[in-house]
C-alpha cells in the first residue's frame, strides 16, 4: 500500500532538491493547494500590501514631493494637529451614528419584512436598490433634494405648511448621516433577514408553549442567535463608516467650516490641495492603526457573548 | 482505445499551472519590448503615425472651436490626441497623480496652478519658446498686463493665458425698473437696493457658498491675502474682518440673501437669479450661457464692480502649461500658439461667450457689440488675481482652505468675523511657516 507520509528512512536517501522536484503525495497536495493561493495573495500584495508599505515608507518623508526625509516628524504633527483631532472626532462620531442606525434600522426592517407580508419581495429590493446606487449619484441626489431654496424637501415642507429647514447648515452631520443610512440600511437589513431565517422556528414554538411572549422571544431568542450577523454588521459598518469619503467630497465639501470634514476627505485635501503626500500618507496609517484596534476589540467583544442553543 | 480520463490530481496539477502560467503572464508581458508607438516619444520631434499628443482640459472648455483646432493640428503633425476632459478639482487631483508617478501629459490647462507647479519643477519654462516666437504671436504685448505675471515664476514664462474673465454685477432690471431702483456703486447702495428688493419669494442678493466670489468684497475694501513685505495674510486685518462682517450681515443681520449653502456646487445663485428668486448676483461670464438657457426672457444687465475703498473684482480664467515631464513639448507649444490665435478667440466668443486675454480681441466688434462682453472687458482693467502673491509662498493650497474655513465660519455660521479672523491668522501663520 503506497504510504501518503514519507518515513524518515526514504527521506534520508532523498535530499532536498530531489525532494523539490519528486514531491510526495501530501507535498504534491501542499504545493497545489499553495499554487492556487498564489494568484489571491498576489492580487492582495499588489492591490493592498505594496501600497500599505508604500504609505508607510511616504510617511517618514515631507515636501511636494515627498522627497524630503522627516522621520517621525508627520506622525508626532498628526497628534498635535488641530484640523486632524477635529476630523477624527467627526469621523468617529458619524461612523458610531452610522452603525448603531444601520444595525438598529436594518434589524427593524428586517423583523418587519419577515413577517409575512403582501408584496414583501417588492419592499426588500425597493430597500435594497439605494445600497446598489453608487455614493456619487446618492450625494448629488440628496444635494438637490436638500437644497434649502430650490429642493424638493423644503417644497414639500411648504406644502404642508411647515418652516423650511437648512439642513446642510444647521445640522449637517447628522444629516449626512442620514443620507448614508438610507443608502445602507437594505444592505443591512438583507443580512439580517438572512439570519432571522438561519434561527430554527422550534425554539420560538418550545418558547411559546413555556409562556415567552414576543418581547421575551425577541430577547432571549433572536437577538442572542442573530450575534454573528451583528457582529458582521457591525464591523463592516465601523470600517466603512470611518473610511467614509464621498458624503463629504459630493454633498458639502466638508463644511461648513469643517462640520463634516470626514477623516478620509480631511487627508485628501492634505494630499490634494496642500500637496503634502507624505503627511496624507502618516495620517492614513493611523487611521489604519484605529481601524485594526475596533476590529480587534469588536470581535472579541462579539465573540464573547456568542450563544449556541 | 479508451481515452484515459484524467485523475483529480493531474487536474489539480493542471488547474495549479495554469492559474500561475496566467499570473505570470501579464508580468512577463511587462518585461518584454512595449509597443512601438508607447514607447517613442520624439523629445521634441514632429511627432508621427501612431504617436499620443495627450491633453488634460477642463470639461466646460471643450468648445466646437477647439476641437476644430485639435482636428487641424492632428492633421498638420500626423498625430492622435488623446483629450481628456476633468472638473477643476479632479484635473488637479490627476495632475498631481502623475506628477507623483512620473506620467504626465503634454500638456495641460490650469486653474492658477502655473506658480505652484513652476516652484515645485513639474512644469517647463516657456521662455525658449517666447523669445523665439513671442513678437509673432504678439506675446506678451497683446495679451492683458495682469495676465503676464501670474504664469510667471523668476522672470520666465511658465504658462500662456487662454481664458481671461472676472466676476461682476448681474443684476435683474425687470425688478430695478419696477421698484424705481438705480444700479448700486458702493456698498451702502448696494444693501439699500437688496434691502427693497427683498420680499414676496425675492432675495436683494444672492452670495455664493464658494469662498472665492466673497473675494471682490475684499479686494474692494483694500485687503491683499499676502503681503510679501510683511508676510502677513488678509491685510489690513480690520478692512478684511469688516469686507467678511459685511456678507455675513447681508444674510443674518439684513437678511436681504439667504444662507449660502456648503457644498461643491457654485451654481445655486444663478439658478435664483434666473428663476427670478435674486435679483442681484455677482458672477462671471460663465452664468451667461446657463441664463440664456434656462430663462431666455431675462432682462438683466451686467455692471461694473462696487466700489468702497476701491473699485475692484477678482482676476480668474485658465491658462496652459507644459509639464516639465511632457514628451513632445515642441507639439505643445505649436498648440498653445494654435488655440490662442486671434481667430480662434473670437470665434470662441461668438460660439460661446467666453472672454480671452488678447487685447485686440476687446477691439473685436464681438465683443464691442455685446454690451455684457464689453462691461467684463472694462472690468479686467481693475481686477485682481487676489491669490498671486500668495501662490509664490507655495503654501497657497493649504492658506486657501483655511480661508474657506474662515468665509464659511462667518457667512454661513454667522461666526462674528473678527474671532474668525484672529483663527484664521493664528492657523495661516503656521501653515506658512511650516
Amino acid at each position: 500500500m503506497r504510504r501518503l507520509t514519507p518515513g524518515p528512512p526514504r527521506r534520508a536517501r532523498r535530499g532536498r532538491l530531489a525532494a523539490l522536484f519528486a514531491p510526495s503525495l501530501n507535498r504534491r497536495y501542499v504545493l497545489t493547494a499553495y499554487a492556487f493561493l498564489i494568484p489571491a495573495f498576489a492580487f492582495f500584495a499588489l492591490m493592498f500590501y505594496l501600497p500599505i508599505a508604500n504609505i508607510i515608507s511616504n510617511s517618514l518623508y515631507t515636501g511636494p514631493q515627498a522627497d524630503q526625509f522627516a522621520g517621525l516628524e508627520n506622525y508626532t504633527r498628526a497628534f498635535g494637529d488641530e484640523g486632524v483631532q477635529n476630523s477624527f472626532v467627526i469621523t468617529v462620531i458619524f461612523g458610531a451614528g452610522t452603525t448603531i442606525g444601520a444595525i438598529v434600522i436594518g434589524l427593524a426592517l428586517a423583523l418587519l419584512l419577515n413577517q409575512r407580508l403582501r408584496g414583501r419581495v417588492m419592499f426588500r429590493a425597493a430597500l435594497l436598490v439605494p445600497y446598489l446606487t453608487s455614493v456619487a449619484i446618492v450625494g448629488l441626489l440628496w444635494r438637490n433634494i436638500l437644497d434649502p431654496q430650490l429642493g424638493i424637501l423644503n417644497r414639500v415642507l411648504i406644502d404642508l405648511g411647515l418652516p423650511t429647514q437648512s439642513w446642510l447648515n444647521t445640522h449637517p452631520l447628522a444629516t449626512i448621516i442620514a443620507v448614508t443610512l438610507w443608502m445602507t440600511v437594505g444592505y443591512t437589513m438583507v443580512l439580517f433577514l438572512a439570519g432571522l431565517q438561519g434561527i430554527p422556528m422550534e425554539y420560538h414554538e418550545a418558547a411559546t408553549v413555556d409562556g415567552a411572549g414576543p418581547w421575551q422571544r425577541f430577547w432571549r431568542i433572536t437577538l442572542p442567535l442573530l450575534t454573528p450577523t451583528t457582529l458582521f454588521v457591525s464591523v463592516m459598518a465601523v470600517i466603512s463608516g470611518l473610511q467614509a469619503f464621498g458624503q463629504a467630497y459630493i454633498i458639502t465639501g466638508g463644511g461648513p467650516a469643517n462640520e463634516t470634514d470626514l477623516y478620509i476627505f480631511h487627508v485628501f485635501n492634505v494630499a490634494f490641495t496642500s500637496r503634502d503626500f507624505g503627511y496624507a500618507s502618516a495620517l492614513s496609517f493611523l487611521l489604519f492603526i484605529v481601524i485594526v484596534i475596533f476590529t480587534v476589540i469588536q470581535l472579541r467583544v462579539g465573540r464573547r457573548n456568542e450563544v449556541q442553543y | 482505445m479508451a481515452t484515459p480520463s484524467p485523475s483529480r490530481r493531474d487536474i489539480l496539477r493542471w488547474s495549479g499551472t495554469g492559474a500561475l502560467a496566467g499570473l505570470a503572464a501579464p508580468w512577463l508581458s511587462g518585461c518584454a519590448g512595449a509597443p512601438q508607438e508607447d514607447t517613442e516619444g520624439s523629445s521634441g520631434g514632429d511627432g508621427g503615425s501612431g504617436e499620443q499628443f495627450t491633453i488634460y482640459w477642463n470639461a466646460g472648455h471643450a468648445y466646437p472651436t477647439y476641437e476644430k483646432v485639435i482636428a487641424e493640428f492632428e492633421e498638420a503633425h500626423g498625430i492622435t490626441v488623446n483629450f481628456q476632459k476633468f472638473q477643476w478639482p479632479d484635473l488637479r487631483t490627476r495632475l498631481l497623480s502623475d506628477f507623483a508617478s512620473g506620467n504626465a501629459p503634454d500638456l495641460c490647462e490650469d486653474s492658477l496652478w502655473t506658480q505652484e507647479f513652476a516652484i515645485s519643477g513639474d512644469v517647463m519654462s516657456l521662455q525658449k519658446y517666447v523669445d523665439r516666437d513671442g513678437a509673432e504671436m504678439g506675446f506678451p504685448d497683446d495679451w492683458h498686463p495682469r495676465t503676464i505675471s501670474r504664469n510667471s515664476y523668476n522672470g520666465e514664462v511658465y504658462g500662456i493665458q487662454l481664458h481671461l474673465t472676472c466676476t461682476m454685477l448681474f443684476h435683474n432690471r425687470t425688478m430695478f425698473d419696477d421698484a424705481g431702483l438705480e444700479v448700486p456703486t458702493t456698498w451702502d447702495e448696494f444693501l439699500d437696493a437688496a434691502t427693497k428688493l427683498t420680499g414676496d419669494g425675492v432675495y436683494g442678493v444672492a452670495l455664493n457658498q464658494d469662498h472665492s466670489y466673497s473675494w471682490p468684497w475684499l479686494l474692494q475694501n483694500g485687503v491683499r491675502f499676502y503681503d510679501p513685505d510683511t508676510k502677513e495674510l488678509l491685510t489690513p486685518h480690520d478692512k478684511a474682518a469688516e469686507a467678511l462682517q459685511f456678507q455675513a450681515d447681508l444674510v443674518h443681520k439684513h437678511q436681504v440673501a439667504p444662507v449660502p449653502t456648503p457644498g461643491t456646487d457654485y451654481s445655486g445663485p444663478q439658478k435664483l437669479f434666473s428663476a427670478g428668486r435674486a435679483a442681484m448676483i455677482l458672477t462671471g461670464p460663465w452664468d451667461l450661457l446657463p441664463i440664456e438657457e434656462t430663462s431666455p426672457d431675462l432682462e438683466y444687465g451686467v455692471v461694473p464692480a462696487l466700489k468702497q475703498v476701491e473699485q475692484a473684482t477678482i482676476q480668474a480664467g485658465s491658462s496652459m502649461f507644459v509639464p516639465a515631464k511632457s514628451k513632445h513639448p515642441d507639439l505643445a507649444w505649436d498648440f498653445i500658439k494654435r488655440i490662442t490665435a486671434l481667430e480662434v478667440e473670437t470665434a470662441t466668443t461668438e460660439e460661446v461667450g467666453m472672454l480671452m486675454p488678447r487685447q485686440s480681441w476687446r477691439e473685436e466688434p464681438v465683443v464691442q457689440d455685446d454690451e455684457r462682453y464689453a462691461a467684463f472687458a472694462e472690468g479686467f482693467d481693475y481686477a485682481i488675481d487676489f491669490t498671486e502673491p500668495l501662490q509664490l509662498t507655495g503654501k497657497s493650497g493649504e492658506i486657501v482652505e483655511l480661508y474657506k474655513t474662515l468665509y464659511q465660519d462667518v457667512v454661513m455660521n454667522n461666526a462674528p468675523a473678527t474671532e474668525a479672523l484672529d483663527a484664521f491668522l493664528t492657523a495661516g501663520e503656521k501653515a506658512l511657516a511650516g
